[in-house]
């Protein structure tokens, strides 16, 4: 094989282990790319000498704790996580028709709340709402509540069968759940924003109808 | 670019054959296949199943197989003993929460040693941050360099750990796994999500520039083939 100087910078950048065997042989009668493959070759030299493998005795131990820490969080929270396994498996195509069927029924669900919300003269244009009617909106939330919990049990035969149907309610249902559970924090901490409690009144309607329409399944 | 300071001294007399076989060297040198050996592949898998259980032993093997690794390439990204230590750790916890998604399609050394990397230069990047909030000069990364095991070529070690700091984290990144940590192209491909041609030429030019800054090169003048 012949090689000369011009070869040189692609062969350091990839050549075959016959050009490289050529090359050396080159370097034999070339002073300069002698003096080139000696400079890269002790690169690498000195890489060497940037390994050091020593132990550290007390690493493991304290990577151990914290793994074990890790692993103890609640099971409540690694269950929501490892549930979501399911939604990672189905297909793209299958994520975005689940989704996009999710943001419309939102979407119609919020509207109609919207367009059919009471206002009266008084407090038109105030999205506050007074104590009473704070009151007022907690206990029927409560209601709802229990109201829905009381569907879901009854819906959990049916939701724990194995088809892609059910899975895909299931899935739904998580996210509906994970949605309710933010408002419920942002509502937590601004109790008096009416805003944000017909937008958790559209997500129980939304798990309502999603029970109903599981439990309809079975008959 | 100058290279003052930074001169290497070539004229220690450095054993061009690599230690025990246990890395990759040039082709020249003869050795040409990766540190990797067949036998490591089951291990691998093996490893990779042991955590999927959620096995803290196969953490363990883990560690006992690529620790020290591990711990290695951390201390030469981050600069200093105690930094590696950390994220090695951030880096097993990491593994342990992201277990679940890990679908096989690279290694687990080379899923393991993605998220050590990323682990590292966010590590960097939150040292640089507390820096800036104290107002303290951070030009000169990789800062500290601490004490480590004196190898044979101290100086040659310092010299080339300050070219180090003056290339770019990318060809850092490559010239660290390749040559000091011994993957193959194909493996630090998959860990930094780039192409294979991608890593060889990051390679050359970080060697390139490595060569310019420790020992300019000689006058071409008497370049050509002769």
């Amino acid at each position: 094989m012949n090689i000369n100087c011009d070869d040189r910078e692609r062969i350091f950048l990839d050549g075959s282990l016959e050009e490289w065997a050529a090359l050396e042989q080159h370097a034999n009668t070339c002073a300069v790319c002698a003096e080139e493959l000696r400079a890269w070759k002790q690169l690498s030299a000195a890489a060497d000498e940037m390994r050091d493998y020593q132990e550290s005795p007390a690493l493991w131990s304290r990577i151990e704790s914290s793994l074990r820490q890790q692993q103890a969080v609640p099971a409540s929270r690694k269950g929501y996580w490892s549930s979501l396994d399911f939604w990672r498996r189905i297909s793209p195509a299958w994520q975005s028709a689940l989704v996009g069927a999710m943001v419309v029924a939102l979407a119609i669900s919020s509207g109609y709340l919207y367009t059919h919300r009471t206002v009266s003269p008084e407090n038109h244009g105030n999205t506050l709402l007074k104590t009473s009617a704070l009151a007022e909106v907690e206990r029927t939330e409560r209601d709802y509540m229990a109201a829905i919990d009381k569907l879901a049990s009854d819906a959990a035969p049916q939701l724990g069968t194995d088809t892609p149907l059910m899975a895909s309610y299931r899935e739904k249902l998580l996210v509906l759940d994970s949605a309710i559970a933010d408002l419920r924090v942002q509502a937590g901490e601004n109790p008096s924003n009416a805003h944000l409690r017909y937008q958790l009144l559209a997500m129980y309607q939304e798990k309502q109808q999603t029970l109903q329409d599981v439990l309809e399944t079975k008959r | 670019m100058g290279s003052v300071g930074l001169a290497l001294p070539w004229e220690h007399k450095l054993s061009s054959v690599a230690r025990d076989g246990e890395r990759r060297v040039e082709p020249f040198e003869g050795k040409t296949e990766p540190v990797r050996t067949s036998e490591e592949l089951p291990q691998d898998a093996a490893v990779a199943a042991a955590c999927l259980s959620g096995n803290l032993q196969g953490y363990e093997r883990l560690y006992q197989w690529q620790g020290t690794r591990m711990k290695n390439l951390a201390r030469n990204l981050l600069g200093s003993p105690a930094d590696a230590e950390d994220a090695v750790q951030e880096t097993f916890l990491k593994i342990q929460r992201s277990i679940s998604g890990f679908r096989g399609q690279s290694s687990f050394v080379t899923w393991t040693f993605r998220i050590l990397v990323n682990t590292c230069h966010d590590l960097r990047r939150s040292r640089v941050r507390r820096k800036d909030k104290v107002n303290e000069d951070v030009d000169a990364l990789p800062p500290r360099r601490e004490l480590r095991a004196p190898g044979a070529h101290p100086s040659l070690r310092m010299a080339l750990e300050r070219a180090l700091g003056r290339l770019t984290a990318h060809q850092r990144d490559v010239f660290l796994l390749y040559e000091v940590e011994g993957f193959h192209h194909a493996e630090i491909a998959g860990m930094l999500e780039i192409s294979e041609t991608a890593s060889k030429n990051t390679l050359f030019q970080a060697k390139k520039n490595l060569r310019t800054m420790l020992e300019p090169p000689r006058s071409s003048a008497t370049g050509g083939a002769q």
